[in-house]
C-alpha cells in the first residue's frame, strides 16, 4: 500500500526508539499527511506493518483530534474555542465560517477544499482569536482576514499569516 | 507475611497481595468492576475505593498490596459517599433496560446500585444513546448503551486468546468500545467476555431472553465432556412446563484446569441435549426392522443372545470397544462386567491414534486439547484394554470381518464413521449380536440389533480424569429422560438375566471397589473427590 | 519593575532568530562543558536543588527533588522526557520558548539528562505545533553537527541522542504518564501511581518529566549559579517565571517576572490594563484549571505558595484576564466544555462528571437552569476530586466550585430570569 521509500522511512522512525510501538502515532501522522485521512486500509496496513491488532491501531487512532478517520477537505480550519479566543470573538469568527462555507463546523465543503474543526487551546491565547490552517497559525482573526484567506485558499495556495489583508 | 486488618477482621496474606483479594479471604466483597484476578489491573472503575488508616486519600483495593499493619475500611462514610457517586455517574448514562436485559437478577450494577448507591437520579440531562443490540460474532451481542467501560472485554481478548478484536474507540464521555470495521469476535473464547461483562452490554446470542436468573432452578457442578482438558463448568437448568432444559453453561473457576474459562465449543456445544434427534426408546432388531420395546426386554433378549454366543463359541467370541467418552465408574464396570465376569480379553477404547498415551497434545497453547473425548486418561488408568490374547479396536473389527468375533458392545462411538476408510459396517453386519450404546442415532446404531438410549454428560454422576491425571467429578443436571437406564444399570441387569452380579453401581460403592484395587486410584475414595478435583498422588500434574 | 530577562534576554537582541550561530553568539553553550567538564551529575542534582527550581508544567513539583528519585543502579536505562505538549488554556509560553530559542532548551535537555544519567532523551511536542516541531528538528541537526549531541559529547565520554516525538491532539497527554502512554504508541491515558515515573516511567524504566521553560532554566543555573536562582523571587518560588497574559488586557504576552510580582502589577503595569478602561471582573491566575480569583485578591504575589493560600494555585503561569462584560456562566461552560472534551474516560467520575458538569452549566447559560443545579453543581464537583488516577477531573471540577463561590448570584439571576442576562455575548 505504501512506496518502498516510505516503509523506508517508517523503518527509520521505528529505529529511533527503544521499543518500535512509539512509532505509531508519527507513522499515523505520516500517513495521514500523504492520504488526507486515515482510512480502514491505511490503519490496517500500519496494524500488520508494526504487528498490533487492527482494534489496537484504531483505538489509537480514534483517541486524538488531529487524526482524521474519515475523509477530509484538502484544507484543514481548526478554530479555537477556548477560553481567551471565545472571549475575543471565536464565535463570532465561527458563525463567519459557517455562514460563507455553507456548513457547520466539523464537516467538509462539497467541493472536498475545506474542512472546519472546533479544536480546544491552541496555545495562542496572546493573540487571540487564533485558528490553525494546516499546521500553520493565523492569528488576531478578523471575519475580514477571514474573508481574505478563504479567498485564497480557493486560488490554491497557503498565504503568509502576515499578508492577510484587513480592510481598511 | 503481612497481617491487616479489614473492616476489623484480622487477615494474614502473601507479600503483594491486593486489598480485594485479601478481603475475599475474609469473606469480605469490596464491590469492584474493572477488576478481575484474570486480566490486568487497570483501577479505571474507581468502585473499588477502599479507606487505608494514615493515607489522606481514598485508595483502589485492586492497585493497592497489602502492608504490615494496615488498617482499611471498606464502609467508612467516606467510602460510602465515594461509592455511591461511582454509582451514580455510571445510572446517567445507563438505560432503564433492567425490565430486557439478560443481566437483570444477576447484576452486579443492579446489586451495588441496591446496597451502595442513591436510590433517585439527580439527573435531568437527556443519556447519550448509542447503538443496541448489535451482533460482534457468532455467541455475543453488544449494547453499547449498557457498557460501563470497565474493558474487562476488551483486555480478555488481548490478554488470554491474544486476538485483540475489541478496542475502546474515541475517549472521554464518547468513548465506545466496538471492532475494526468489518472484523467480528469469532476467537475461541468470544463467550467468556459474556460472563466477564458486569452488565448486560455483552449478552449471549444462545442464552438471550430465554431465561430470568430465579427461573434456574439448578446450577450443577460438573466438567465439560469434550476434550481431554476436563474445564469445570456449572450448568443452569431452566424449569419448564415441558420438562427442564440445561440453558447454559458457564465456566468453573479452577486454577489447575481451566483458571476462569472455557472455549465457545464447551459453552455453547453441549446444549444439544434436548435435541429431538436424540434416542429416547430402546430398539431390538431381529430381522430387518428395529421395534421399540421396554428396557427390561430388549435387555434381557441382549442377555439371551449373549448367552448363546458365550456358550456356543466361549467368552473369546465377545468383545467391547468402549468409548473415553465414559465416565471412569461405567469404565470400571465395562471391565469388571467384561474381562472379569464374562472372560473376554477383548476390550478397547483407543479408537482413534489422538487416544494413545503422549498422542494428546494442547491444541491453541490455551485450553482446548486435540483428544475430543473427555475420559482417555480414566481409560488408560482402569486398563480399558486388551487383556492377554486380547483383540484392539482394530483388532475386533477385523475379527469381526472374519466371522472370528461374534458378540460386541460399542459404547458411545460411531465406528462407522470413526473409520470412513475401512468396511466397517460390513463388519458390524456379520455379528450375530450388535449392541450399541448412543445418544444419537448413528450408521453404527442403524447396524445394531440392540440399541441402549444413552445418557448425556448433564445426566451423569460420576468422573472423569483429565490429561492431567486430575480426577473431576460430574453431577446430573437433568433427569434423563423416563425411558433412559444408565450403561451401569443396563450391564448390571444384563448380568443379572445372566445369573451373574455385577455388584452396586453407584459411584461411591464403586469407587470402594476401585480404591482397593491395584493401580493409580488405589485408596481413592468417592468423597476424596472434591469440587476442584483430585490428583493422585504420584501421578503427574500435567 | 524593571527585571533582568534570563529566559527571554534573547528578545533584546536584534535580528535574533535562534540558529546555532545566534545562540553562541548570544553565549549559548557555555553551560554545557562547564556542566560536563566540571560537575559531577550528583553534584549537578545538588545545584539544581539548591536553586529552589520547580516544575513550570502546572504543578510546580521542586525539580532537583524529582531528579533525586531516579533509583541509583537501576539495571534499565534512564530516560529524561521534555514535556512540551502546552495545552493549558490561557498558556502559551513553551511555544514561544521553542518557537524563538530551541537552543536554550536543547542545552537544559543535554545538562539534565547528564545529571540524572539519561542517554536517551525525548521533546514529546503536542501535534499543533507543526512549526515548533520543525524549529526544533532543525536546532537538533544543529546541535548534532557541532557534537553538542550524540556520541562522546565535547570529549566528555558523555553520550545523548535526543528525538522529537509528536503527539496528535489530546489535552491529557500533557499529564505525566499520559504523556508516556503516548509517547509509547498508546492512547494517552494516565497510568495509576504508584509506581511513578522516576521508578517505572517510559517503557517501564526510571523516567524524568520535565516541562520546556523549567528545563530551559538549567543552563542558567549552571552559569550563575543555584544561590543566583535562589535569590530570584520568593525563596519558595525562585527563579524567573514566564507568565502568559491575556484575555482582556491591552498588551497580552509572555512576561518574565518573578514571582514577588503581585496580580496587579502583572495586569495592569505588563500587561497595560484593561481596554476601554473597563473593571475587572475575575482573572484565571494558572491556566483554566486553577481556581479564579477577583478584584479583591489583586495585591497577591504571584507565588506558589501565595496563590494556593488565596484559593488557587500557580498552574501553568497561563493569566486570563475578565472584564466587566463576561458572564462568569458562560466561562464555567467553556471551561467544562474543555474538560468534557479532553477527559481520557478512564474514570467513571470523570467520564460521566466532566460530561454531567458540561451540560448543567450549559443549560443554566441557556436559561433552563434550575435553583437545585448549584448545590448539585457543588456535590458533582465534591465527588469529582481526589478520587481518580490523574487530576482532571479536579481540575474540571475546582475551577466550577470557584466560580460559584464568587459569582453565585450571577448563577442565581440565570436561573430566575431563565436567561443569560449578557446574552448575544458571543454565543455559539
Amino acid at each position: 500500500m505504501f512506496s518502498e521509500a516510505t516503509k523506508k522511512r517508517f523503518d527509520e522512525m521505528v529505529g529511533r526508539y527503544p521499543e518500535g510501538r512509539s512509532a505509531l502515532i508519527p507513522i499515523l501522522h505520516e500517513v495521514q499527511a500523504e492520504a488526507g485521512h486515515l482510512s480502514p486500509e491505511a490503519v490496517e496496513w500500519v496494524a500488520a506493518y508494526l504487528g498490533l491488532s487492527r482494534a489496537d491501531v484504531m483505538s489509537v487512532a480514534s483517541f486524538y483530534d488531529m487524526l482524521e478517520l474519515e475523509p477530509v477537505g484538502r484544507h484543514m480550519i481548526y478554530v479555537c474555542q477556548n477560553l481567551t479566543c471565545a472571549l475575543l470573538g471565536a464565535e463570532r469568527l465561527i458563525r463567519h465560517l459557517e455562514q460563507r462555507l455553507g456548513i457547520r463546523m466539523g464537516e467538509t465543503t462539497p467541493d472536498g477544499l475545506i474542512s472546519l474543526k472546533r479544536m480546544e487551546c491552541l496555545a495562542s491565547c496572546g493573540t487571540a482569536p487564533a485558528i490553525q490552517v494546516d499546521g500553520i497559525y493565523y492569528e488576531r482573526m478578523t471575519p475580514e482576514k477571514l474573508d481574505d484567506l478563504l479567498l485564497k485558499l480557493r486560488t490554491g495556495s497557503l498565504p503568509d499569516p502576515r499578508t492577510l489583508d484587513t480592510p481598511a | 507475611m503481612p497481617t491487616l486488618k479489614i473492616d476489623g477482621v484480622e487477615v494474614t496474606v502473601p507479600a503483594g497481595t491486593n486489598i480485594i483479594e485479601a478481603a475475599k479471604r475474609v469473606g469480605i466483597e469490596v464491590p469492584h468492576y474493572c477488576y478481575h484476578p484474570g486480566l490486568s489491573v487497570v483501577g479505571q472503575c474507581r468502585m473499588c475505593q477502599v479507606d487505608v488508616e494514615k493515607t489522606p486519600k481514598l485508595a483502589i483495593a485492586c492497585n493497592t498490596p497489602v502492608a504490615e499493619g494496615m488498617v482499611v475500611s471498606t464502609n467508612s462514610p467516606k467510602v460510602e459517599k465515594a461509592r455511591r457517586a461511582v454509582l451514580e455517574f455510571y445510572l446517567l448514562n445507563h438505560p432503564l433496560d433492567c425490565p430486557i436485559c439478560d443481566r437483570g437478577g444477576e447484576c452486579p450494577l443492579q446489586d451495588y446500585t441496591m446496597k451502595y448507591g442513591p436510590g433517585e437520579s439527580r439527573s435531568v440531562e437527556e443519556k447519550v444513546h448509542r447503538v443496541k443490540h448489535r451482533v460482534l460474532g457468532p455467541h455475543v451481542v453488544f449494547d453499547a448503551e449498557r457498557c460501563i467501560l470497565c474493558t474487562r472485554c476488551v483486555r480478555f481478548c488481548q490478554e488470554v486468546p491474544k486476538t485483540g478484536e475489541l478496542g475502546v474507540f474515541s475517549r472521554g464521555e464518547r468513548s465506545e468500545i466496538s471492532l475494526f470495521p468489518g472484523c467480528d469476535l469469532n476467537n475461541a473464547y468470544s463467550g467468556n467476555v459474556i460472563d466477564l461483562c458486569p452488565v448486560g452490554a455483552l449478552t449471549s446470542r444462545e442464552y438471550r431472553f430465554q431465561a430470568r436468573p430465579w427461573d434456574l432452578v439448578r446450577h450443577t457442578e460438573s466438567v465439560c465432556p469434550l476434550c481431554s482438558n476436563g474445564c469445570n463448568v456449572t450448568l443452569d437448568v431452566r424449569h419448564r412446563q415441558q420438562g427442564e432444559q440445561l440453558l447454559r453453561i458457564r465456566p468453573r473457576e479452577n486454577q489447575a484446569v481451566n483458571r476462569w474459562w472455557i472455549c465457545d465449543e464447551g459453552r455453547f456445544g453441549s446444549l444439544n441435549l434436548a435435541d429431538p434427534g436424540r434416542l429416547h426408546q430402546p430398539t431390538w432388531r431381529a430381522g430387518a426392522a428395529p421395534a421399540t420395546m421396554e428396557h427390561a426386554d430388549v435387555l434381557l433378549r441382549t442377555a439371551r443372545a449373549l448367552r448363546q454366543v458365550t456358550e456356543a463359541f466361549g467368552p473369546e467370541a465377545v468383545g467391547c470397544i468402549a468409548s473415553s467418552r465414559l465416565t471412569n465408574e461405567e469404565l470400571f464396570l465395562v471391565v469388571r462386567f467384561f474381562r472379569e465376569i464374562l472372560g473376554t480379553p477383548h476390550v478397547d477404547f483407543r479408537v482413534r491414534p489422538i487416544q494413545f498415551p503422549d498422542a494428546d497434545a494442547s491444541e491453541d497453547g490455551l485450553l482446548r486439547r486435540t483428544d475430543k473425548t473427555a475420559n482417555s486418561r480414566g481409560a488408560r488408568d482402569l486398563g480399558v484394554v486388551p487383556g492377554p490374547g486380547g483383540q484392539d479396536v482394530a483388532g475386533m473389527l477385523e475379527a469381526a470381518a472374519q466371522g472370528r468375533l461374534k458378540a460386541l458392545f460399542v459404547l458411545e462411538e460411531d465406528l462407522v464413521s470413526a473409520f470412513p476408510d475401512r468396511p466397517v459396517a460390513t463388519a458390524l453386519g456379520r455379528l450375530d449380536l450388535l449392541v450399541v450404546s448412543s445418544l444419537f442415532p448413528s450408521a453404527t446404531t442403524a447396524a445394531a440389533h440392540a440399541v441402549l438410549p444413552a445418557l448425556g454428560f448433564a445426566e451423569k454422576e460420576g468422573s472423569f480424569t483429565n490429561f492431567q491425571g486430575r480426577i473431576q467429578k460430574l453431577h446430573p443436571a437433568l433427569t434423563p429422560p423416563v425411558a433412559s437406564r444408565s450403561l451401569a444399570e443396563a450391564l448390571a441387569e444384563i448380568g443379572f438375566d445372566l445369573g451373574r452380579d455385577l455388584g452396586a453401581v453407584d459411584p461411591e460403592q464403586v469407587w470402594a471397589r476401585i480404591g482397593e484395587r491395584a493401580g493409580p486410584y488405589r485408596g481413592i475414595a468417592w468423597k476424596d473427590i472434591g469440587p476442584e478435583g483430585l490428583v493422585p498422588e504420584g501421578q503427574s500434574g500435567n | 519593575m524593571v527585571f533582568e530577562k534570563v529566559l527571554t534576554a534573547y528578545q533584546e537582541i536584534p535580528n535574533y532568530r535562534g540558529g546555532m550561530d545566534d545562540y553562541l553568539a548570544a553565549g549559548g553553550y557555555q553551560a554545557l562543558p562547564k556542566a560536563l567538564k566540571e560537575m559531577q551529575p550528583a553534584a549537578l542534582v545538588d545545584e539544581v536543588k539548591k536553586s529552589g527550581l520547580r516544575g513550570r508544567g502546572g504543578a510546580g513539583f521542586p525539580t532537583g527533588m524529582k531528579w533525586g528519585f531516579i533509583p541509583k543502579g537501576s539495571p534499565r536505562p534512564t530516560y529524561l522526557v521534555c514535556n512540551s505538549d502546552e495545552s493549558e488554556p490561557g498558556t502559551f509560553k513553551d511555544r514561544m520558548l521553542i518557537e524563538e530559542d530551541p537552543h536554550q532548551l536543547v542545552e537544559g535537555i543535554v545538562i539534565s539528562s547528564y545529571a540524572i544519567g539519561c542517554h536517551q532523551a525525548f521533546i514529546y511536542c503536542r501535534g499543533e505545533f507543526v512549526h515548533g516541531a520543525r524549529v526544533l528538528q532543525r536546532a537538533i541537526g544543529e546541535a548534532y553537527a557541532r557534537g553538542y549531541l550524540g556520541a562522546n559529547i565535547l570529549g566528555s565520554g558523555f553520550s545523548l541522542e535526543l528525538t522529537v516525538h509528536r503527539g496528535a491532539g489530546a489535552y491529557i497527554c500533557g499529564e505525566e504518564t499520559g504523556l508516556l502512554e503516548s509517547l509509547e504508541g498508546k492512547r494517552g491515558q494516565p497510568r495509576p501511581k504508584p509506581p511513578f515515573p522516576a521508578v517505572s516511567g517510559l517503557y517501564r524504566s526510571p523516567t524524568v518529566v520535565n516541562n520546556v521553560e523549567t528545563l530551559c532554566n538549567v543552563p542558567h543555573i549552571v552559569t550563575r549559579g543555584a544561590a543566583w536562582f535562589a535569590g530570584i523571587g520568593p525563596a519558595k518560588s525562585a527563579g524567573p517565571r514566564l507568565f502568559s497574559v491575556s484575555g482582556h488586557v491591552n498588551r497580552p504576552g509572555n512576561y518574565e517576572l518573578p514571582m514577588s510580582v503581585t496580580l496587579r502589577e502583572l495586569i495592569l503595569e505588563h500587561g497595560g490594563g484593561i481596554p476601554g478602561g473597563r473593571r475587572l471582573k475575575a482573572v484565571i491566575p494558572g491556566g483554566s484549571s486553577a481556581p479564579v480569583l477577583t478584584g479583591q485578591h489583586l495585591d497577591i504575589s504571584m507565588d506558589f505558595e501565595s496563590l494556593a493560600a488565596a484559593g488557587s494555585m500557580g498552574g501553568s503561569g497561563g493569566v486570563v484576564v475578565m472584564d466587566e462584560t463576561t458572564c462568569m456562566v458562560r466561562v464555567g461552560e467553556i471551561v467544562a466544555r474543555f474538560y468534557h472534551h479532553e477527559s481520557c474516560g478512564q474514570c467513571t467520575q470523570c467520564r460521566e462528571g466532566t460530561a454531567w458538569l458540561h451540560k448543567t452549566l450549559r443549560r443554566i447559560e441557556h436559561g433552563q437552569g434550575r435553583k437545585e443545579d448549584l448545590d448539585l453543581l457543588l456535590d458533582m464537583c465534591d465527588n469529582m476530586k481526589g478520587k481518580t488516577i490523574c487530576v482532571l477531573s479536579d481540575a474540571a471540577a475546582m475551577p466550577i466550585e470557584s466560580y460559584l463561590k464568587y459569582f453565585r448570584e450571577e448563577f442565581e439571576l440565570h436561573i430566575r430570569e431563565r436567561a443569560c442576562p449578557f446574552a448575544g455575548q458571543d454565543a455559539p
